[in-house]
């Protein structure tokens, strides 16, 4: 019977309607939870002070390294050799540890902006204050990072040995770690990531007691 | 209970059309229902499906950072090259058919990294390339000038050997190891993409080994 088939069939095509409906918004509706919630646990991004401190510490960082090796072969005081191999072991290690975030985070090595453009950035909001001057802090973009030893002065210190160039390479170093702790308390005002400050600490806890010793060092040589 | 008077056929016919006409009214009430509702659910799903269509151009526009999803365009890749060290000349043009040369067994002592005004020992660069550098080389007939000066600009202050190179077969050539790329020049956006995946990166054998430390070439600048 022809009047009783047709609200059967319209029955059925309006349930087949409603669930390709339903299996379109459940599938939209996961892959919209999906792709939304996925930024929210992404690695910092190349302009990140994240990617910017984990670029420029290593260039710093390796300069330490650079140094410590040169001062070993300049002379042959245990507490400046033992100094140096501590600097460099650590450095190393440290250098190696902010190489493998920027591949973890499939981010360049190479800088995307230039050096120090992230030291510019405004600090977070709530971050422990510093008692230092703000104005100290502002670094521009490009200009060589604090601390780091110039290629002239790395040059003189080679054409030195014993005592004198103990005195210089404490010199450099006192002023390489202020630099370092520098850049560490600047990544420190402006980040949560939570590997990055631990490591950033450890810098400025570490580098800050070695610079006493340094400056105890260079005081008996005076 | 009183009993209803008998209805006349004319009324029941009456109240069977009444009835028709009723149930034929909900239908079509129902069936506007239905089809408001289709349209705004079909619609919403329509809807939807766009924006997410959008969202997803929109994050993929973004450029790539990632230096495995960085494009070189013109890249020339050498694979399976060898790394051993050898106390000989290495013919790089003959054995890897590569000019300049973009890896292969080199000299145990690595160059130090730097801009060059003359040409540098290829086996000594080399090692670079295997530390992870980039090694920039120009035609020094072609590139003198400003268009020099502009190159020496875009080095990075490590991990980069800019070098004069005789008998280049394009005004710029970008090398790192196993990989390479021919530049119109400073300003070839190429050089900043192949800076980007390469500079220091896992492609190397030893990305991030020194490149300080070794010997100087003659004429460097920096």
């Amino acid at each position: 019977m022809a009047p009783e088939k047709s609200p059967n069939r319209t029955g059925r095509g309006r349930l087949a309607i409603a669930a390709l409906v339903v299996v379109a918004l459940v599938g939209v509706g996961a892959f919209a939870i999906g792709r939304l919630s996925a930024p929210v646990v992404s690695a910092p991004s190349t302009l990140s002070v994240e990617a910017g401190f984990a670029r420029d510490m290593q260039v710093h960082h390796d300069q330490a390294v650079e140094l410590s090796f040169i001062i070993r072969d300049l002379t042959d005081a245990d507490d400046v050799r033992t100094l140096a191999y501590d600097i460099a072991r650590t450095q190393s290690q440290q250098s190696g540890q902010m190489y493998g975030w920027l591949t973890e985070w499939n981010l360049p090595q190479a800088e995307a902006e230039p050096s120090m453009t992230w030291m510019t950035r405004p600090p977070l909001t709530g971050t422990s204050a510093h008692d230092h001057d703000p104005t100290s802090s502002a670094h521009t973009p490009g200009e060589p990072m604090p601390g780091l030893a110039t290629a002239e002065q790395i040059a003189e210190l080679k054409t030195l040995t014993g005592v004198a160039a103990e005195k210089d390479f404490l010199t450099l170093m006192i002023a390489h770690h202020k630099g370092g702790v520098e850049m560490a308390e600047a990544l420190l005002e402006r980040s949560t990531d939570r590997v990055e400050t631990d490591f950033a600490r450890g810098i400025v806890k570490a580098q800050t007691s070695e610079i006493d010793l340094m400056e105890n060092m260079l005081a008996e040589r005076n | 209970m009183p009993v209803p008077p008998e209805q006349t056929t004319k009324q029941q016919r009456e109240a069977r059309r009444a009835e028709k006409v009723a149930l034929l009214k909900k239908k079509q009430a129902r069936d506007k229902r239905n089809l408001i509702l289709g349209l705004v659910g079909g619609g919403a799903v329509v809807l939807a499906v766009i924006g997410l269509v959008i969202a997803v151009i929109a994050v993929n526009a973004v450029p790539k950072v990632d230096p495995q999803s960085i494009e070189v365009e013109g890249l020339q890749t050498f694979d399976n090259l060898p790394a051993n060290h050898v106390d000989t000349a290495v013919d790089y043009a003959a054995e890897y058919d590569m000019t300049p040369p973009a890896g292969g067994n080199h000299a145990p002592v690595w160059l130090n990294c730097g801009i060059y005004t003359e040409a540098v020992p290829n086996e000594n660069a080399v090692h670079d390339l295997e530390h992870g550098a980039v090694w920039v080389t120009y035609d020094p007939a072609v590139v003198t000038g400003d268009a020099l000066t502009s190159l020496q600009d875009k080095m990075k202050s490590t991990y980069m050997v800019l070098s004069p190179f005789e008998g280049l077969p394009s005004p710029v050539v970008a090398s790192a190891w196993g990989n390479q790329v021919q530049l119109d020049g400073a300003d070839d956006p190429e050089l900043t993409q192949f800076v980007n995946k390469f500079w220091k990166a896992s492609t190397a054998p030893e990305p991030g080994a020194p490149c300080t430390g070794g010997i100087d070439g003659p004429g460097k600048i920096s």
